[in-house]
Parts: C-alpha cells; sequence; structure tokens
C-alpha cells in the first residue's frame, strides 16, 4: 500500500470528532500535502469503494469533518501560502486549504509571507503588497484555528460579517479537485448558470453539467444548502457546498484595505428587550461592522468561570444586575469620524434605557484584544460546561442553534427562544451576532433525554425560524448534524434536487458522506 | 488624597518591519498608546482616590500629540492631566526626563502619592520612579505588585525582588512603581469619554516650569542614544527530507 494511506491503527481519535463533539470512524487516513497526495487519495478510495470525509482544522460546529467510516483526507498539511496578484485596485493572495485562519491574519499583518517558489509576478506584487497601506481579511469566525479549506467549505462568517459579508463574498477564485480526479479552476465573474441551467467547465476539456436548486434563498444570513439563484456565478455553489461536491485545494483570498480607525464597544443593559432595542436603532449605522450578543446566562457561566480562578480570571467584572451585553466594533476612515459614530452610539444606548455610563470603549489594540478575549471567553467558557458535563454522560454533544431570521423578527424569534428553554427548564447560554439576528442559542444538558427533548425543541424552531423566512444554519454549515433541519427547510423536493447536483460532480457519492442530505431519499 | 500618575506615550507594538530596499524602519503600523505599565499605575491611582477620595492628576512629558493620550486616562478616570511640551524637551534622556517631571510635580503644589509604571514597553530604563524620587526626595518603592492597605498617611504594599517578593511599610508622600499586572485597568466608558473632551488640560512648557535648561532635553541628558537598529535575525531552519538527512547536514557542516 502506498505509504500516503494510514491505517486505522495509525490514526489519532482526534481525527474522528471535530468540535461539534461528534465521532465517527474510518479505516484509512491521508494527510496529503499536495494536490498529487489528493489525487492518489481519491483513486485510492476509488479502487477499494470507500467514501471519503474531507477535513482541514476540524473545528466546524456541524460534524461535517467527522468522518462516517472509509478514508479521511485532511488537507491541514497543505499549508503555504502560494502567490499573490493585484486587481482592480485590491490584493488577492493565492492560499492552499490547509492554511490556518490565525497564521493568515499574522502573515498578513506581519507582512512576514514565505515568498520561496513564488512567480516573479507574484513576488513584484508582494513588494508592493509590504509598503503599501495595511491589508486584512475581513471574515473572521470566533474559531482562529479554522482552516481557510474548512471556511471556504461551510462559508464560513464571524462577527464582521455583519458588514462585510460571509467568506462567500471573499473568495475570488478556487481550484477544485473532482471524485474522479479532474480539475475544476474557476475565478469570479467568470462562468455563470443560465437560468437554472449549469455547465462547469474542468481544465481536461470536459464539463460537469447540472440543473441547479429552484428554491428561493430566504434573504438572510445563509448558510443552509447549496448556493442556488438564476444566472449565478457557479463559483458560489462550490462555496459552502460543505465538502460534498470536491476537494478544494487551492483559493484566491480578496483582501481589503485595513481601516485607519479600528474602535469596540461594549454596551451593557439591565434588561434583553432593552439591549434588542438598542441593536434594532444600531443595525443602519455604517460604520458599525459587527453587532454581537451575551445574554444572562452567558454572562453568569462567565462569572463562575471567573471567579473559579480559571484563565479567565482577567476579564472585566460584569455586576451582578447586568443581563445583556451588545458588543459593536466601529470601522473609520479615522479618529474623529469613529469619535463621532462611538457618540452617537452612545446616544442610542441612553435612548434604548440603557446608560453612557455603562460601556466599555476599546480605541487601542490592546483593549480591543481585551474585548475580543471576553468575547471568545464567552463560547470558551460555555464549552468547558460542556466538557464536563460530558465526563458523567459521554453521549452528550454540544448543542447549539445556528438559525437567522429577518430584522422585523429579532423579538419574535427571542420571545420563541425563551419560551422553549422555559419549558426545557434547562440552563442555556445564548450569544451570537445579533446584528444578523442570528443567535447561537445554547443549552447545557445533563442527560441524554435531556439532549433528545433539546434536539425535539430545535426541530420545531427549525420549521418557525423558516416560517419566518429565516435560515436553519446561518454559518456553521449543514454538515451531519443539521441535514434533518435542512429538510424542514428546503422540504424534500429541493432536497432531491440538491441531490441531483451531488450526482453530476460526484455519481459514485464518494464525497462528505452524509454531509447535507443522506444519499437516498428519507433524512437521516 | 492627591495622587499624581506619571504617563509615557509609546509605540503599541514591538514589532518593526524594515523596508526591504531602503534597509529603513518602516513605522507607519505603530500605533502610539499610554505605556501599558503606566495603564495600571492610573488604575491604581483611581481606584485609591475611589476609597479616599481625593483628586488624580495625569502627567506626562511629550510631544503635542500626546494630548489624546492624556485625555484617554481622563477618560478611564483621572480627574485633570498636565501636558509637558517644548522642543527644548527634546533628546532628553531618563535624568532629564525625570528633573523635568520633578518640576512640574513642584508646580503643582507636590503630592500624596506619585505613582509611574514600573518601566516602558520602549525603552525598558525602570529608571524614571527612582530618579523622580530622588529629585524630590521622597522615598521610593519599585516594583510593587500589590497595595495591600493605603490611608492618608502610609501604604502597605508587596513588591517583587530578585529573591521573591518583600512587603513594604511606606509613609506618604512617596514614589512608588508599579507591575503590570498589580491590577487589571478598566476600558473607558463613553460617559468618560465624553468628560475627557470637555476637561480642561494644562500645557506647560520650559519656560512656564521654571526649568534648568542645563537640566532638561539634550543639554540636560548625560547618556546620549547613538543609534538604533533592529536585531538582526540569526537563525535559519533548512527543512529536508528524512532520506536526504545524512548529505544535507554534511553540506551545512561544510558550509559552516
Amino acid at each position: 500500500m502506498n505509504d500516503l494511506i494510514l491505517t486505522a491503527d495509525r490514526i489519532g481519535a482526534e481525527y474522528l470528532r471535530d468540535e461539534s463533539r461528534s465521532t465517527g470512524t474510518a479505516q484509512f487516513a491521508v494527510f496529503a500535502k499536495s494536490c498529487e497526495d489528493v489525487r492518489t487519495a481519491l483513486r485510492f478510495a476509488e479502487e477499494n469503494d470507500l467514501p471519503v470525509t474531507i477535513q482541514g482544522g476540524r473545528t466546524g460546529l456541524a460534524g461535517a469533518a467527522v468522518p462516517d467510516g472509509g478514508l479521511i483526507l485532511t488537507l491541514s498539511g497543505m499549508d503555504r501560502l502560494t502567490g499573490m496578484a493585484y486587481e482592480n485596485g485590491k490584493y488577492i493572495l493565492f492560499a492552499e486549504p490547509g492554511v490556518v485562519l490565525l497564521e493568515l491574519r499574522k502573515q498578513i499583518s506581519t507582512r512576514k509571507i514565505d515568498t520561496s517558489g513564488w512567480s516573479e509576478e507574484s513576488r513584484q506584487v508582494f513588494s508592493r503588497f509590504f509598503t503599501d497601506k495595511e491589508q486584512f481579511f475581513p471574515t473572521d469566525p470566533t474559531e482562529t484555528s479554522a482552516t481557510l479549506g474548512g471556511m471556504t467549505a461551510c462559508n464560513a462568517s464571524g462577527a464582521r460579517s455583519f458588514r462585510y459579508g460571509a467568506m462567500r463574498g471573499h473568495v475570488g477564485g478556487l481550484k477544485m479537485i473532482l471524485a474522479d480526479g479532474r480539475t475544476v479552476k474557476i475565478r469570479r465573474g467568470e462562468c455563470f448558470a443560465k437560468g437554472l441551467s449549469a455547465c462547469l467547465p474542468c481544465e481536461d476539456g470536459s464539463s460537469v453539467e447540472f440543473k441547479l436548486p429552484s428554491y428561493k434563498m430566504p434573504d438572510v444570513k445563509n448558510a443552509s444548502g447549496y448556493y442556488s439563484a438564476p444566472d449565478m456565478d457557479l463559483i458560489d455553489l462550490l462555496i459552502g457546498s460543505d465538502g460534498t461536491l470536491g476537494v478544494i485545494t487551492e483559493l484566491q483570498l480578496i483582501l481589503e484595505p485595513l481601516p485607519e480607525a479600528i474602535w469596540g464597544a461594549s454596551f451593557l443593559f439591565e434588561k434583553e428587550k432593552n439591549a434588542l432595542t438598542f441593536v434594532n436603532l444600531v443595525r443602519s449605522e455604517k460604520s458599525v461592522v459587527s453587532l454581537e450578543y451575551f445574554d444572562a446566562g452567558a454572562l453568569e457561566i462567565l462569572r463562575e468561570q471567573k471567579a473559579a480562578g480559571s484563565a479567565f480570571a482577567s476579564l472585566p467584572e460584569v455586576p451582578e444586575c447586568i443581563q445583556s451585553i451588545v458588543y459593536a466594533e466601529l470601522h473609520c476612515t479615522d479618529e474623529e469620524t469613529a469619535l463621532e459614530r462611538l457618540l452617537l452610539l452612545g446616544g442610542l444606548a441612553e435612548k434604548a434605557g440603557g446608560s453612557e455610563k455603562d460601556t466599555w470603549v476599546a480605541r487601542n489594540t490592546g483593549d480591543l484584544d481585551g474585548l475580543m478575549f471576553f468575547r471568545h471567553a464567552v463560547p470558551e467558557s460555555t464549552n468547558m460546561k460542556i466538557d464536563a458535563l460530558r465526563k458523567k454522560e459521554p453521549s452528550l454533544t454540544k448543542m447549539g442553534s445556528d438559525m437567522s431570521v429577518p430584522d422585523d423578527k429579532l423579538f419574535e424569534v427571542m420571545d420563541l427562544y425563551r419560551n422553549g428553554i422555559e419549558k426545557l427548564g434547562l440552563r442555556s447560554a445564548i450569544w451570537g451576532h445579533i446584528g444578523n439576528n442570528h443567535l447561537h442559542v445554547n443549552l447545557l444538558p445533563s442527560s441524554a433525554e435531556d439532549a433528545a427533548r433539546v434536539k425535539e425543541m430545535f426541530l420545531s424552531w427549525a420549521a418557525k425560524v423558516t416560517q419566518m423566512g429565516g435560515a436553519v444554519s446561518a454559518e456553521h454549515g449543514v454538515g451531519k448534524l443539521k441535514a434533518s433541519f435542512l429538510e424542514i427547510m428546503y422540504g424534500p423536493e429541493h432536497i432531491e434536487e440538491m441531490r441531483a447536483v451531488k450526482r453530476a460532480f460526484d455519481p459514485a457519492w464518494r464525497l462528505g458522506n452524509g454531509n447535507l442530505f443522506s444519499k437516498e431519499g428519507g433524512v437521516k | 488624597m492627591k495622587i499624581i500618575v506619571c504617563v509615557k506615550q509609546v509605540p503599541s507594538s514591538n514589532e518593526v518591519r524594515l523596508d526591504p530596499v531602503r534597509k529603513t524602519i518602516i513605522r507607519d503600523s505603530s500605533e502610539a498608546v499610554i505605556n501599558p505599565f503606566d495603564v495600571t499605575a492610573a488604575e491604581a491611582a483611581v481606584q485609591i482616590r475611589e476609597k479616599l477620595g481625593g483628586t488624580v492628576t495625569a502627567l506626562s512629558m511629550g510631544i503635542p500629540a500626546s494630548e489624546r493620550l492624556l485625555r484617554d486616562e481622563i477618560a478611564r478616570g483621572a480627574d485633570n492631566a498636565v501636558l509637558l511640551t517644548d522642543r527644548a524637551f527634546a533628546g532628553a534622556d531618563t535624568l532629564a526626563t525625570s528633573y523635568t517631571l520633578s518640576k512640574a510635580i513642584e508646580d503643582l503644589g507636590g503630592a500624596d502619592l506619585i505613582l509611574c509604571g514600573k518601566m516602558a514597553t520602549d525603552g525598558d530604563t525602570a529608571q524614571i520612579g527612582p530618579e523622580l524620587a530622588s529629585w524630590l526626595n521622597l522615598p521610593c518603592v519599585t516594583d510593587v505588585s500589590a497595595l495591600l492597605e493605603v490611608t492618608e498617611k502610609q501604604i502597605i504594599c508587596r513588591r517583587n525582588t530578585d529573591a521573591g517578593a518583600e512587603t513594604v511599610n511606606v509613609s506618604l508622600p512617596a514614589v512608588l512603581t508599579i507591575v503590570k499586572n498589580l491590577t487589571t485597568p478598566r476600558l473607558p466608558s463613553i460617559e468618560g469619554i465624553r468628560r475627557s473632551l470637555k476637561a480642561d488640560l494644562k500645557i506647560l512648557d520650559a519656560k512656564g516650569l521654571g526649568a534648568d535648561p542645563a537640566r532638561i532635553g539634550l543639554d540636560g541628558s548625560p547618556t546620549q542614544v547613538i543609534r538604533t537598529f533592529p536585531q538582526q535575525e540569526k537563525g535559519e531552519a533548512v527543512p529536508f527530507e528524512k532520506s536526504e538527512a545524512a548529505s544535507e547536514v554534511k553540506k551545512l557542516w561544510e558550509e559552516l
């Protein structure tokens, strides 16, 4: 057997699970370092009729990278930045899929990039980039150990997606190897569907022909199922396809100039409804690039972890009377504008029933890091609680929702969540991207029975959120864990249309088994 | 209690980038911030005032643009601020700087307590606090890591030493230098920022201070920086495959 193919006994347990805390099984694994390795892995899978699960940083929360038997294809070793271009006033960075977000940010901000092996043209662009205004990559999922390939596969977003949009808008091109070894190379603006009919050319001169699903996607933040719209750019189908259509082996990332003034401010409220009112007042403010939320349950868990003297001991004290925090990040052309916009937000907080006294403002990098640490500490501290529960009941997984609704449904969806949580009587923590009405409702079940009740409640929420014009998965992707929600959102006919797309790319149903939908009809 | 906190503007990062062609330092991305040790000292001052009453004055010697950072200290809780700015102060070493600061403190009528950060992140000298105490003829406790008891008359504090820590009882007035983890500094509120925008900020030049021209700026500095340059990176990692290891190592050995 090829040295590249590792057998089950040599696969570390960590490759059988992801951040969703669900686990799978695998017979083989390939740690690819090149496109040739990817092709070797796919050939081996074909010869042995094995399903293939593609992995990046395994930081996904929907189980897309959890293997369902067969072969694991890990791309974390394909971690080089391979070139740079300058087009239409923007820098385009070429990256392999295994590049970790944290490393990407570091290399962009310090401009310490290994350019060995780059073309002369790329090196010339890099010289310009080196002395030019500082750039950044806007997509900012909370988990910075995510890989760019994974982020593209699930169309990741993050706090700043409120203003900058999700990953999709920042990928200018990509290379994908299909299950049969053919290569698709696509750049934004070069290959469109005709109505819903699509034909995607491969490098060998052949093509993949298919019909796009006929559903109308909700007009909200959405990472649920295949992207589909009449006359769409076909690159948008490949982004967010959850590892089901092909293996992404190269990305072209569009960088943006870093704004002169990046400020953050947390607004503390004694009542949740005041926080929601504030969000509705603020969301049209153009300088605000993110609007994040932390509810009373999340703050209580944070207080407990802080008191326990954990890594969070240095977090600022949140007074007991505070029930909600809204964090806003401002990007402005200069500090004068930032100050003007900040004071405007202060006035809106007072109007919503808050106080300018109850705010934390960060106007330099160090202070911003402090507020970021707070933001990251919220999910981390809840995960620590879940891990503690898992010690007693190993079958438990992270139970968090990822749904979004239109702006005018914010109060309604919060009522839905609150009523559901109250009925279950379980501990909860709500946080997330409230600017997009996209909240993660996390429940802390202590038994398998509780977990089943939570899942049932999430299914009922999926139906209600769909009725509100929302999406069942706004950013995590559907993966395996939310496949049943996708069926609720789109219905069996549209799921069948998605299956037809999948079959056109991957007739043997080799890739991403169990992601989005099952092979045959019926929900997995 | 009347408290004066000495603060200094420093670059936010120690990361430097060299222009690949000119081989000069590119300074564009380095924002100015208050020395983090001083921010902690200022927070300690505000906490003492919240307990005992009084005033906190932030004092800095720097370029006119430092006014922005002094207003930031007011937003974080200081009552007022004084900026010492004059071309004549330029090129000052720690001796000239501490002399200038001491003149300002005298001008302000002295203080019950003077707090400084242990050191600044750009110079790393840790000399200002002790020198200031010397000019003002006050006791000085350096490297203070905890304030155990603070009254109008005295402070009992813990300080870091090379051997560990010691508890010190110091009578006021005194100068204390504060380590960064003594407390977690608060962030300013929007209310504080509004207050800072309206606050009167006193600006003094060399003449206004009545400073001896021979003791300030470059003329008053027995030490001078001749040249600054980033440390050259010496190490280099050379990756090679296991099968080639022996021959590659041999090649490297020969090159060295």
